[in-house]
């Protein structure tokens, strides 16, 4: 019954055109028997697919990229859910600045940390590559940890804590047993928008990449500069393919309602 | 200028389902209708019909005779009282009343002067410079209502206006719209979920039911004589009985049914059909001694106590009702006894089939 | 209740980005004021460059004009899908969020693709006779804002769609009803409500924008160089630190600077706070 501007309709699915037309079009791409990339594809083959998995450095950087996203976030979480934790439950007792000094990984261009850490860290300290680009990709990730498991916490009531502890539940088994389970969804959030952020990271890891280890994003920004075969398009796929599943994933435990926060 | 609305044979639908089905409302010029009901009986969707939001699948709405179905919702002059009062949060009172004389081209002088005199009205002069968000419940409201009354709008419309409020405030309020409405013998329709608040101040009620005006008529005739099952339940007639004539002689009535028996004298019930539906408040059934020779057989179980009088709980052939007994004659938890009639408590309803 | 317990908890979060960024950065920035020609000389040098003044200015007017156009078709998408129904409200915001979640290489990528010699646009034009030579439409200026543009946008969507549904609809309702047209009650009610959300949403854009590296060397070539760029140049190809470290502040001051004035302006905007 109620009326809805045409133009509205029209600019709406015009930019959703927008935002999933190309990721359409480099997923046709890989499809395509040529030598180099072609839209609309012509011919069929899936021997760029095959070819993502016989570049060994493809491998290798997936590999890579994987435990330092799995790592990082780990770390990121195990820091980051005691200070979430204490953010809400005894944020009177801690200066208000703390919070927004928790954002300050995000306030910083990741291009700039990254250099820095470069410089700072890894030249200075003679750090070896793995551990510098972990401790960059850590530190990128933890505001998503601290925020998204806070949001989560913010709507549990710590009275349930209290009364576990009135019937005397100790002080950290309550936390395992009635906080810990309360908060799952929120962690689980938490650790996927963390390891996508890792795994897609760029600017920090373009200056923490050295001889023999590199990640994924790097490996096919070198990549798309020097070759213009299929190849990345299909890489594309795949990886799109893992980002539908995550959200697949998260669709089915926590609702969509998490990705608007 | 008064203006009269008229809706006729409005239909709507919210995709697949039809909300209202061949709705038929006249308001004269001047007068107060609420619409009464449940949640999801439509009252709302009337209403927002009427402003222009929705749209009807069939029907008319007119005012004053003239069809203003396929007028803007901008164009058409209603002023509006929302629920949650729906102020422009960033802007003050001030702007918020002067709005709508904004849009209607009022020179910014005359516009201050109207904005002043209707804040003043509403007795919140004091507050023209603040934002909403500095109001309480009930200041906020009186914003809302003087925001819709500044445009003098040919017809004010309602929208369940009270129910944020605290129950002292809603019984100030509603004294407070009627004078203003009549004061500025504005058309106006209520819609509320609250019998006591639509009851209260409207001229007339039309009680609605699935997406059908169920009765339409002045509070009086709809607390006294509702015109169907319905209705009698909304206005508190909770014990249904359905009675047959068995006899008439000397200006008395009997009618059995349901495990019943009453004599009813025809200068209180009036002329009966053969068959009926006695509809009865808690009032209306009075508990008496098992050995009265009329009346509805009952086993009574709970006592309550109520200052002027008992309310028992009582297990009868038509289930579980309550009913009233005297403070002067207890009767214990478990005794039987006959539930009698108060005739003015009663109600004479067509008989359900 | 014990005061060290909230601080020990804290602690953990506190010393790594204290000591693993904060440390680093305020490292970077003393690279840049001890120079041996004085304590500005780095900056003075840095701006003394026509070339570096282009760079910077290329970069803050591309972060501007993405911001901009962000803006202009994220306002309508945002409210098309705050005003769509439930089941569909999900389905266009996974929508949106889809491209977020995928790599800034992949997207950057999609560009070349439609952009290059052999993609799309000049193979349809070319079809069609329109051009007889295909369009240099990569590696240009144009190209990295349309790059960045379908980067951030859904970051402007997301932005909106959040306070564009916090916006009561009876509020629009009642402007509509005192005799506001949809266009007046755009102006006059929904975009000053949803101004907080327009400025969250153009902070990240601009800085993600003005910062960004992948989309300006997958897009822009040699020739459109950025702040990023430079920096990474400077950095890894020139090894000068001490013009690098130069950049990064920069780049580190207006960011923040940004951040910091456009959130006290959000925070005079929002009617609640008074």
């Amino acid at each position: 019954m109620q009326r809805s501007s045409p133009l509205l309709v029209i600019t709406a699915i015009a930019v959703f055109i927008f935002l999933l037309g190309p990721l359409v079009i480099v997923a046709a791409a890989s499809i395509s028997n040529t030598e180099f990339l072609a839209f609309p594809p012509q011919g069929f083959s899936l021997r760029w697919f095959v070819n993502v998995f016989e570049v060994s450095a493809f491998r290798d950087t997936f590999l890579i990229s994987l435990q330092i996203a799995l790592l990082g976030t780990f770390l990121s979480l195990l820091i980051g859910i005691p200070a979430a934790y204490a953010l809400s439950r005894f944020g009177f007792a801690l200066p208000k600045a703390l919070s927004n000094f928790f954002v300050l990984p995000i306030l910083v261009p990741q291009i700039v940390f990254g250099f820095s850490l470069l410089s700072a860290i890894s030249v200075d300290f003679d750090l070896p590559v793995f551990p510098t680009l972990l401790i960059g990709h850590t530190i990128i990730v933890l505001p998503y940890s601290i925020r998204v498991v806070g949001a989560s916490l913010a709507t549990f009531d710590f009275s349930a804590e209290e009364a576990a502890i009135s019937l005397g539940c100790p002080p950290m088994k309550t936390f395992y047993t009635i906080v810990l389970p309360n908060i799952r969804g929120g962690i689980l959030a938490a650790f996927i928008l963390a390891f996508i952020t890792s795994l897609n990271n760029v600017p920090v890891s373009l200056f923490l990449t050295g001889p023999g280890i590199s990640t994924l994003p790097i490996q096919m920004l070198t990549y798309v500069e020097n070759f213009f075969d299929p190849t990345v398009a299909a890489l594309s796929v795949l990886l799109m393919a893992l980002t539908v599943l995550v959200m697949a994933v998260v669709e089915k435990t926590l609702g969509l309602g998490y990705f608007v926060r | 200028m008064t203006k009269s609305l008229n809706l006729t044979g409005i239909s709507a639908h919210y995709g697949r389902t039809q909300v209202l089905k061949d709705l038929d409302l006249d308001v004269k010029a001047g007068e107060l209708v609420s619409l009464l009901g449940a949640s999801g009986c439509g009252k709302t969707t009337t209403l927002r019909l009427i402003a222009g939001f929705l749209h009807a699948t069939a029907g008319r709405v007119a005012l004053d005779g003239r069809d203003i179905s396929a007028v803007a919702a901008h164009r058409r002059d209603i002023g509006l009282v929302f629920q949650n009062y729906a102020l422009f949060p960033h802007m003050s009172v001030a702007d918020n009343v002067g709005f709508g004389l904004k849009q209607r081209g009022v020179a910014p002088q005359e516009r201050r002067a109207r904005v002043g005199e209707m804040l003043d009205k509403v007795g919140l002069a004091a507050f023209a410079d603040r934002l909403p968000a500095a109001l309480s419940g009930g200041q906020k409201q009186r914003v809302a209502l003087a925001r819709a009354l500044v445009i003098k709008p040919s017809l004010l419309l309602f929208d369940e206006p009270l129910s944020n409020l605290d129950a002292k405030l809603r019984v100030d309020m509603r004294v407070e719209i009627r004078e203003l409405q009549r004061a500025h013998n504005i058309t106006a329709i209520y819609v509320t979920h609250d019998q006591e608040e639509a009851f209260s101040i409207s001229d007339r009620v039309a009680i609605m039911d699935a997406g059908q005006i169920s009765q339409y008529d002045t509070p009086e005739i709809l607390y006294r004589k509702p015109a169907n099952a319905f209705v009698a339940n909304f206005v508190g007639f909770e014990t249904m009985m359905g009675l047959r004539v068995t006899g008439r002689s000397g200006g008395v009535t009997t009618a059995e049914g349901q495990g019943a028996r009453f004599a009813l004298d025809e200068a209180t019930w009036g002329p009966l059909p053969d068959a009926f539906t006695l509809g009865a408040r808690a009032d209306g059934l009075r508990v008496m001694a098992a050995s009265e020779d009329d009346g509805l057989p009952a086993k009574l179980s709970v006592r309550t106590y109520l200052g002027r009088s008992y309310h028992y709980r009582a297990e009868t052939p038509v289930g579980s009702v309550v009913a009233n007994g005297s403070i002067d004659r207890p009767f214990n938890e478990g005794d039987r006894a006959k539930l009698v009639l108060v005739p003015e408590q009663c109600c004479i309803l067509p008989a359900t089939p | 209740m014990n005061r060290v317990l909230p601080w020990l908890l804290v602690t953990p979060a506190i010393l790594a980005i204290l000591v693993l960024l904060v440390l680093p950065l305020l490292d970077t920035i003393s690279v840049t004021f001890i120079q041996e020609e004085g304590v500005f000389a780095g900056y003075q040098d840095f701006f003394d460059r026509r070339f570096n003044r282009g760079v910077l200015w290329r970069t803050v007017r591309i972060a501007l004009i993405v911001t901009v156009i962000a803006i202009a078709i994220g306002f309508p998408t945002a409210y098309f899908i705050a005003r769509a129904p439930r089941s569909w409200r999900s389905i266009l915001i996974v929508a949106s969020v889809f491209p977020l979640l995928t790599s800034t290489v992949v997207r950057s990528f999609a560009w070349i693709v439609i952009l290059g010699r052999n993609g799309i646009i000049n193979e349809t034009l070319m079809g069609l006779g329109l051009i007889s030579e295909p369009l240099s439409m990569l590696y240009t200026e144009g190209a990295i804002i349309v790059g960045l543009a379908y980067l951030f946008s859904p970051l402007m969507i997301l932005s909106l769609v959040g306070v564009l549904e916090n916006i009561d609809k009876s509020v629009v309702e009642a402007s509509i009803s005192l005799g506001a047209s949809p266009a007046k009650t755009f102006w006059r009610v929904i975009l000053p409500l949803a101004m907080p959300g327009v400025i969250v949403g153009a902070v990240l854009v601009f800085t993600g924008s003005f910062t960004s590296y992948t989309t300006p060397v997958l897009l822009g070539g040699q020739r459109n160089t950025v702040l990023a760029t430079l920096l990474f140049r400077e950095a890894m190809t020139e090894f000068d630190w001490a013009s690098a470290s130069t950049i990064a502040v920069i780049m580190m001051v207006l960011t923040i600077s940004v951040v910091l004035i456009m959130s006290r302006v959000a925070r005079r905007l929002n009617p609640a706070a008074a």
